[in-house]
């Protein structure tokens, strides 16, 4: 499949430069959030434990080979196993999405205050998977995808915190001193021309701005949620993200721009310590684990993003699922009868898909699921255009374009879309059967009349119209219906225009 | 295809349904958080803060209808978080209800801790500045079980009534045996419930102010 090059990252970041390199990086946040996210919804991390018993311990029965343990008692390990690396490694993926969506913020802050006002429809428009971004050394794909080793391979790839030796290298060269590039420093090199050329103050603009004390609530941004909770082996709930781990900046000054870029880089990559785990990779290319003692990933303390080693780097935080997925994943290879580790709680879906796939295929779902994913592309792009909307609005409009669209959109809608495709066969038009998953493109609300909610409401009333049938447990209405007949959800969303205008568009209390 | 949120969606708007009897009825979220007699979910209470469970019903997240309608606890800020039943609008309200004695906060310094325990501090809090009575809540000081509402819903089987069910039940175990299992996930809810009352001055101490 053809990759589409992200953008060019910098060798230098002057004032020529500055606007476009901004640009450049809020490009690099922005493609992070659906990279993490098809990853996400990949994962059933709650199934029900019993049927999951069921089925290993029918696995165990069918060997003729004896295990050390009893069945019973290996069948409620191993389920407990999948239980607890699904509910982990999901909520701290989601852990990281969230940070991204709060890096995208920051890097938005940052070219709002000193050069132009983010363009986040352009990036959406030209960003495609797979994607790689030019530049970096070495240049590597980032596909959107189910997880697995090698998807989390490309997580450690993309928040890696010192430059790597190129996984493809033969091992004459592996050796060789090359001179590679990291997310990291491409903000130290924005940051040395800002502290440089641009000490501030800043005109006041829009930004996305944190709550302060004694003020009304700007509930732009909170690092955790129920999603980036999970349960450990005893059912104790674990949180993602420390309280602390950091939060919008409003940039004002030189200062506040270092401040906000020093976080990016602190989440992304860990603190500046030098005692952190590298990414290094073995002979198949794949990257070294970390060793698991008693069912813990063992790290340094610079692989904390806080010097009170409260919270993971993102970069840690992938290679703690990356050690434990490989950890399992040779566990469940040792016991006879037992699938692949991963199958039991991953979705089968294949990278980088396209509408244009799922227009084409063939099945008895075929249309809802093409209709589903033409959604959820129309949600993941109005999203998109909430937030660089944003950027033109006074407080008030940025509270209610975040409190009815953008959580409402990221929580339940673009949500519940992907979380269901994972319940449905998809028939390609060679004639395989797989999973199908939101393909994250671009949506071009500037094609058909209306405006951008109209169509999103239209997308939705085809989609409940698409597979009528008087089963209730299949029917499209039944089950897309209350997308728009429920006033919670898409008719509360705020009608923002692709010239930035916004309708609020809050439906009166009922009589 | 019924999907995780279709069905809690379904289940919150049957229970809306039967709330709906209470027409002229307070509309507030949980047992022991209304502010007259017969105000609760079957009208039989005799005071306030003793009615037996909420007389309204939604999933979660800015899916409330009304001011005073946001559960809490799952998803929003730290400060929402503070501030269970508290939102000013539609829409701003930061979790479903009712709000069951399992459901703790996941954000800001009171995390871990009991939501419904807090709500019913901020409750008491209210009632005690205006010199108002109060009396106890029905099913016990530390908010309503799963099995309790399920129940006085006349339920066959007991159903979920957890909110904003993506990440696994907030009252389980992974013991396969089911009489272990209920009681591991009960220990686990009785100890977040006796530990949030201890810290209760702790939790209200480090809550901001509410601005609006």
């Amino acid at each position: 499949m053809k990759t589409h090059k992200l953008f060019a990252v910098a060798d230098q970041v002057t004032p020529a430069n500055f606007e476009e390199v901004m640009q450049q990086a809020i490009a690099l946040e922005l493609a992070t959030i659906p990279t993490y996210l098809s990853t996400y919804y990949s994962i059933n991390r709650a199934q029900d434990q019993d049927a999951l018993y069921d089925k290993i311990y029918k696995q165990l029965n069918n060997t003729s080979i004896d295990q050390e343990v009893p069945n019973e008692r290996l069948a409620e390990e191993l389920k407990t196993d999948i239980l607890v690396y699904a509910n982990k490694a999901a909520a701290l993926i989601m852990s990281v999405v969230v940070e991204e969506m709060l890096h995208l913020s920051l890097a938005c802050n940052v070219k709002q205050a000193i050069s132009s006002s983010p363009d986040l429809i352009s990036i959406g428009k030209t960003l495609k998977f797979p994607a790689e971004l030019v530049g970096h050394e070495p240049e590597f794909v980032i596909n959107i995808g189910k997880l697995d080793l090698d998807q989390l391979s490309t997580f450690l790839q993309i928040e890696s915190p010192d430059p790597f030796t190129d996984p493809a290298d033969s091992p004459e060269t592996a050796n060789d001193v090359v001179k590679y590039k990291t997310i990291g420093r491409l903000y130290n090199m924005i940051i040395e021309c800002v502290q440089e050329h641009y000490p501030g103050p800043y005109a006041p603009k829009p930004q996305l701005l944190p709550n302060e004390p004694g003020k009304p609530p700007r509930p732009f941004y909170s690092q955790n949620s129920v999603n980036t909770v999970y349960y450990d082996e005893k059912h104790k709930p674990v949180f993602g993200s420390a309280d602390d781990s950091g939060d919008l900046v409003g940039v004002y000054d030189a200062a506040s721009a270092i401040k906000a870029m020093n976080e990016i880089k602190h989440q992304g990559e860990g603190n500046d310590s030098d005692d952190h785990n590298k990414l290094e990779f073995d002979s198949n290319n794949m990257p070294i684990p970390l060793p698991v003692v008693n069912g813990k990933v063992q790290f340094k303390p610079g692989d904390y993003d806080d010097p009170a080693k409260e919270e993971l780097s993102h970069y840690a935080k992938f290679l703690e699922v990356y050690s434990l997925g490989v950890h399992y994943k040779e566990k469940f290879g040792a016991i006879a009868g037992m699938d692949d580790f991963f199958s039991y709680f991953v979705a089968d879906q294949l990278p980088n898909q396209k509408q244009a796939t799922y227009d084409l295929g063939t099945g008895p779902n075929q249309e809802e699921i093409a209709w589903m994913s033409k959604l959820g592309n129309a949600l993941y792009t109005y999203i998109i255009l909430m937030v660089e909307t944003c950027y033109y609005k006074d407080e008030h409009t940025q509270f209610q374009v975040f409190m009815y669209g953008i959580h409402k959109s990221m929580i339940w809608l673009l949500s519940d879309v992907g979380n269901a495709m994972r319940s449905y066969t998809f028939t390609a038009n060679d004639g395989s059967s797989y999973t199908p998953s939101l393909t994250f493109e671009f949506y071009d609300f500037s094609e058909a009349s209306g405006s951008p909610k109209e169509q999103l409401i239209e997308i939705a009333k085809s989609l409940a119209n698409s597979n009528p049938s008087k089963n209730p447990d299949i029917d499209s209405v039944a089950a897309w219906s209350w997308l728009y007949n429920d006033e919670a959800y898409l008719p509360s969303l705020p009608d923002v225009g692709l010239d930035h205008s916004v309708q609020p568009n809050v439906p009166s209390i009922p009589a | 295809m019924k999907l995780t949120h279709n069905k809690i969606r379904e289940k919150s708007n049957q229970k809306l349904n039967k709330a709906e009897l209470h027409v002229g009825k307070e509309l507030h979220v949980c047992m022991g958080l209304n502010s007259c007699q017969g105000n609760g979910y079957s009208g039989t209470n005799e005071c306030a803060g003793m009615g037996d469970c909420s007389t309204i019903s939604h999933p979660c997240h800015t899916l409330n209808e009304c001011k005073g309608q946001g559960g809490c606890g799952l998803f929003g800020t730290t400060e929402e978080f503070c501030h269970p039943s508290e939102n000013e609008c539609r829409y701003q309200g930061s979790c479903g209800a009712p709000i069951l004695n399992s459901r703790f906060i996941v954000q800001g310094p009171n995390k871990g801790r009991s939501v419904w325990q807090l709500a019913r501090a901020r409750f008491e809090e209210k009632r005690k500045a205006s010199n108002q009575k109060f009396g106890a809540p029905p099913a016990g000081e530390f908010g309503p079980s799963n099995e309790y509402i399920s129940e006085l819903y006349g339920e066959k089987t007991v159903e979920d009534h957890s909110s904003c069910g993506q990440s696994g039940s907030r009252s389980c175990s992974y013991i396969q045996n089911k009489d272990a299992r209920q009681a591991e996930a009960n220990a686990n809810v009785e100890t977040m419930e006796e530990n949030s009352q201890q810290e209760m001055s702790k939790t209200l101490s480090t809550c901001p102010k509410r601005v609006y």
